[in-house]
């Protein structure tokens, strides 16, 4: 496993592109789960309580990265390579991020605003399921993470 | 002839006493509830919203709009409130006010109306900190109409008075107000602070924000 993160991360684009997904998913769901407040000034702020649920999204993000960037390597090294992995890590970061996204928000606001009762339950179900949605994408993710390296392994071999 | 007259008389009696009993009663209820319609922090009518929290003299008022199923204003109650009622509202510096924005379930305004029924019997911010130290999940039956009746017993409150203010909807046109007046300022999420002083100069705060960004902005307007 560790020789496949060094064979995708040798090239130094492959950790750029991890550390964008990492940055640009840890701090929208920060903000969005109030870890971080842009006003009245920046602020970063995890409460007594709110530990568990920033530790999973830091989880989740950096999972996201490494999953993603390696889905990429092994679509752009093996052009016939089966694109399905790649979907796995996205749906995983997808739903690791709509979990707690919802809820006392803005976001929780207008979706209730404008859907009404079923606006409601979807955001209810989000919010009180917050960390077993999380659990569950980050189960998504290292299994997708586990399936990459394990097709890396197979077409490194075939194309060496 | 003198029979109509008779029962005209009667009729326009009955009128009469109706109407009177109707008028003395409305005067009761608004007696009872002690509201003042007129009254407003800088921009927001906090005329249907808590009876204030602190002396009404301090020179800062701090208003909440919140939702009581909401998990981020159980964080803002558990985490920060207390240090700013210990260092500004017990002090005099400021007040606080809290204004219904019961968006997030079915439960939520029932939760609201019934701070209003234990109000009626003057504790309406015992029965406020007793919902956010029970809260649990949106609709999961914590804020039942059952539940809220048992948070009331155990308050000791009149339980007779209390299930007929709360199976009578008497409140929820009040809740309904609150949810407008939240809306119409802006609040759309739970919690959001409008922090007034005296010369009506506003700040918003949104979120669970920390002590520190209450005391940074609290301490710039007194």
């Amino acid at each position: 496993m560790a020789q496949m993160i060094k064979l995708v991360f040798a090239d130094y684009r492959y950790i750029i592109l991890a550390v964008a997904i990492f940055v640009g998913m840890l701090i929208p769901l920060s903000i969005i789960s109030e870890f971080i407040f842009l006003e009245p000034y920046i602020i970063a702020h995890i409460p007594s309580g709110g530990e568990i649920s920033f530790f999973l999204i830091l989880v989740v993000s950096a999972l996201s990265g490494l999953v993603l960037a390696m889905n990429v390597y092994r679509i752009n090294a093996f052009r016939n390579s089966p694109k399905k992995k790649m979907g796995g890590g996205l749906f995983g970061s997808l739903i690791g991020a709509a979990a707690g996204a919802c809820s006392c928000g803005p976001i929780g606001f207008a979706v209730i605003s404008t859907f009404g009762a079923a606006g409601g339950i979807a955001t209810a179900f989000l919010a009180n399921y917050e960390i077993p949605i999380r659990l569950v994408a980050i189960a998504i993710l290292a299994y997708t993470y586990y399936a990459t390296v394990k097709s890396l392994a197979v077409e490194c071999k075939i194309n060496t | 002839m003198k029979k109509k007259g008779i029962i005209f008389s009667g009729i326009a009696a009955i009128v009469i006493i109706a109407i009177i009993a109707s008028i003395s009663v409305s005067q009761s209820v608004n007696e009872s509830l002690n509201l003042d319609m007129g009254q407003t922090h800088g921009t927001v009518s906090t005329a249907m919203g808590s009876p204030i929290l602190g002396s009404d003299s301090a020179p800062i008022t701090i208003i909440e709009f919140g939702d009581y199923q909401c998990h981020q204003c159980y964080n803002w109650f558990h985490n920060t409130r207390d240090s700013v009622v210990e260092n500004y509202i017990e002090t005099g510096k400021a007040n606080l006010v809290f204004v219904d924005l019961a968006f997030l379930g079915r439960d939520s305004p029932k939760a609201a109306a019934a701070t209003y029924c234990a109000e009626e019997q003057g504790k309406y911010w015992e029965f406020h900190d007793l919902l956010y130290t029970s809260q649990e999940g949106i609709d999961s039956g914590w804020a039942n109409s059952e539940r809220l009746k048992a948070f009331a017993f155990s308050l000791g409150l009149d339980m007779e008075l209390f299930d007929s203010c709360i199976d009578s909807g008497k409140f929820n046109k009040r809740v309904q107000f609150n949810i407008n007046e939240a809306k119409k300022q802006g609040a759309s999420a739970t919690p959001t602070f409008i922090i007034v002083n005296s010369n009506g100069q506003q700040q918003k705060l949104v979120g669970a924000q920390p002590y520190a960004v209450f005391k940074d902005v609290i301490d710039s307007m007194i």
